[in-house]
């Protein structure tokens, strides 16, 4: 693959970028725009061609770079983003919602029968609806943001790495080893369920250091022991039950807890 | 004379998904039609069967820009059902924190949305070139709606800190004063922003149908009032009785159910208009002096001076959490209880929670079971609101621009102009 930011001649060449949203919030195009006082000199990095939130312009023929917030909710997101793969060299997901499913992934479960609790007929202007899926359920992605929202500066890193490479890997600890480094007490000893114990870490422990134990925003870990975290919750007293319902709030789509089952 | 179709797929500068189509047969308004092409979210099912304190911390997904609201509004059906009285120091914060959305959406709306069209621009971003200045205090605006969220919710969008019966965080004394000098230093760019959103030439039209908003005696009620009122036909009603008083309906070229006045059958728009029409008289004096300047007085009835109301409402929102965060360093009086969230019993019932969102009056009745899981789960948003009023007003501009002769660009733009300046929220519409 060649590196978008050398044209043939060894010019450099500002790479081609396109931003689209899929079923969301819109909370992580916002978070872009929330870099304020950087913004002009991400841009100044890049040739946007298409950010529908910010921009009239139509979406290009060609480019190099696709940025793609948002679930999979319908058949026309799915084309579009079968579409972004074959155009982009580089496919960037962002947020809970790409990377997950994220909270629209808690209509997975038993998704058929939910239209009918909110319309009488389903609006024809609905498209085709599908079970909410992550982007990397229809085609591979090159790089992630994770959380819910992403945070701009984790943006601008993954960015600048999509632009002018990088072999670094991803981290995929759990947000515990976080707690550890901030000396932050620990949620299970007042018996709070907390799902730092099972979640890709990279936040630095955002909501703990607020007081609120975490939600898994960032996806279950690679390296996760989920029956050994269940076993642990338990013996601090959380009901079973309840881990489960919390682990599927941003997992609910996670093939390893479906195995698990 | 032929037949002219106009469409506009995906709107650009909004956010969500959503379709223009308007046909004009000789020289008339065959179809107008708003169609929101988004599925729906299906938050309300979603929700059945969790937990209670999950209810805040999903509903904040339904919008990125509001979602402070979305809390806020959830917190306050759950806490109705559990008969929680928060500390006068929480409901100042919660204050504080969807004023920031305020900041943020507004400024968002105003400068990198709406003024493009003005300007004769595809986006805000060659404003940076062509005036820095512009570009640099619009978005550090923005930005200060950012950090008003930041400080208070934990981060700029989804907060993280506010929870039922109160906060499990708070910014140092020095925050406050430190965001009380930020916010002082702001009010006269937002003065200038009233003048300028002013001085853009719109089609002069009248909508057809009432405005809603929030309404307390001799406030600008925001998040800590129960009554709403319609604007036009002076009727008031309690948030518990929505369901009475406003019916959904659906459409079939919209993934977003519409709205009306039950009794009248009436559309209403809601959002900075709405307000300053129901609460002009409560606004801080800069803001009210801005607002007389340009002539901004109730009833308003040009739905595209949504505009110019919300930026006389960024000036509002300046001065009046400047104070806020001054009352709130200083802890005195009744500001002087804990934020610390209160201690409280879970029980079944039903509860309404309403707030002002920055788009409009924003709604959700939950019903707990004695466990505190949800049993049912209704939102109604005020983009979803707003839908049956903006067709109203499309129709209305489309027709006077015909009858003058205008070109279907000229219509295709002053269209899109009036959509955006409904602020809609497409996403949040199809919750």
């Amino acid at each position: 693959m060649s590196n978008s930011v050398f044209n043939g001649g060894g010019e450099r060449v500002a790479p081609r970028v396109v931003v689209v949203g899929l079923a969301s919030c819109f909370g992580c195009q916002l978070q872009v725009t929330n870099a304020e006082q950087y913004l002009l000199d991400v841009l100044g990095q890049i040739d946007l061609r298409y950010w529908q939130l910010a921009s009239d312009d139509p979406m290009p023929e060609e480019f190099d770079v696709a940025i793609i917030e948002g679930a999979v909710t319908n058949e026309e997101a799915e084309r579009t983003v079968r579409l972004l793969r074959e155009r982009a060299s580089k496919v960037i997901v962002i947020g809970a919602c790409a990377n997950t499913a994220g909270i629209p992934g808690m209509a997975a479960e038993g998704f058929f029968q939910r239209p009918s609790q909110v319309y009488d007929r389903v609006p024809k202007a609905c498209g085709n609806m599908l079970s909410p899926r992550p982007v990397d359920a229809v085609i591979p992605v090159d790089y992630r943001v994770r959380a819910c929202p992403i945070d701009p500066y984790d943006f601008i890193d993954v960015l600048q790495r999509a632009l002018y490479g990088s072999n670094k890997s991803y981290a995929s600890a759990t947000m515990c080893g976080e707690c550890k480094r901030n000396e932050s007490s620990c949620f299970y000893a007042s018996g709070t369920l907390c799902l730092g114990l099972v979640t890709t870490a990279g936040c630095g422990a955002k909501c703990v250091n607020l007081g609120r134990p975490c939600n898994g925003c960032r996806g279950l870990s690679a390296d996760a022991n989920v029956a050994s975290a269940r076993a642990a919750a338990v013996r601090f007293g959380i009901d079973p039950t309840r881990f489960d319902d919390a682990l599927r709030l941003f997992n609910q789509t996670n093939p390893a807890l479906a195995e698990e089952d | 004379m032929a037949k002219t179709a106009l469409h506009v797929d995906h709107v650009a500068r909004v956010e969500g998904h959503g379709n223009i189509h308007v046909v004009i047969e000789d020289g008339r308004v065959k179809t107008c039609e708003m169609n929101v092409t988004e599925p729906a979210r299906l938050f309300e099912s979603m929700v059945r069967g969790r937990v209670f304190d999950d209810v805040p911390y999903v509903a904040s997904r339904v919008c990125g820009i509001c979602s402070s609201s979305h809390v806020i509004t959830s917190l306050k059906a759950i806490e109705s059902i559990f008969g929680v009285q928060v500390s006068d120091r929480t409901n100042a914060l919660r204050e504080l924190l969807a004023y920031g959305s305020y900041l943020q959406n507004h400024a968002t709306h105003l400068f990198v949305f709406a003024a493009p069209d003005f300007l004769g621009m595809g986006s805000v971003f060659p404003l940076a070139e062509i005036d820095r200045g512009l570009y640099d205090k619009a978005l550090a605006l923005k930005a200060l709606g950012n950090e008003l969220c930041t400080e208070v919710g934990g981060r700029s969008v989804h907060p993280i800190t506010a929870v039922v019966g109160g906060f499990t965080h708070e910014p140092p004394r020095e925050t406050f004063l430190a965001l009380a000098d930020k916010l002082d230093e702001a009010v006269a760019f937002a003065v200038s922003a009233v003048d300028l959103f002013k001085s853009f030439e719109v089609p002069d039209i009248r909508m057809s149908g009432d405005f809603l908003a929030m309404q307390a005696d001799g406030r600008y009620p925001v998040c800590d009032s129960d009554e709403a009122l319609f604007v036009r036909s002076g009727k008031r009603f309690d948030a518990a009785d929505v369901e009475n008083v406003i019916e959904e309906y659906e459409m079939s070229h919209s993934g977003a159910l519409f709205a009306r006045c039950r009794d009248t059958q009436d559309a209403y728009m809601t959002g900075a208009l709405a307000r300053v029409n129901a609460s002009w008289s409560n606004l801080c004096h800069t803001a009210k002096v801005a607002a007389a300047k340009v002539g901004l007085r109730p009833p308003e009835r040009n739905p595209y001076m949504n505009n110019v109301a919300q930026a006389v409402e960024l000036v509002d929102v300046l001065e009046h959490c400047a104070r806020l965060c001054r009352e709130l360093a200083a802890g005195e009086g009744n500001l002087s209880a804990s934020s610390a969230p209160v201690p409280y019993q879970v029980r079944a019932g039903v509860g309404v929670g309403f707030t002002e969102a920055p788009r409009g009056a924003l709604f959700h009745r939950l019903e707990l079971d004695e466990e505190g899981r949800v049993v049912t789960a209704s939102i109604l948003t005020p983009t979803a609101q707003n839908l049956a009023s903006m067709e109203a007003d499309m129709r209305a501009v489309v027709e006077k621009l015909v009858d003058e002769g205008c070109s279907a660009d000229a219509i295709r733009l002053e269209v899109e102009k009036l959509v955006r300046a409904y602020d809609p929220c497409f996403s949040c519409s199809v919750h």
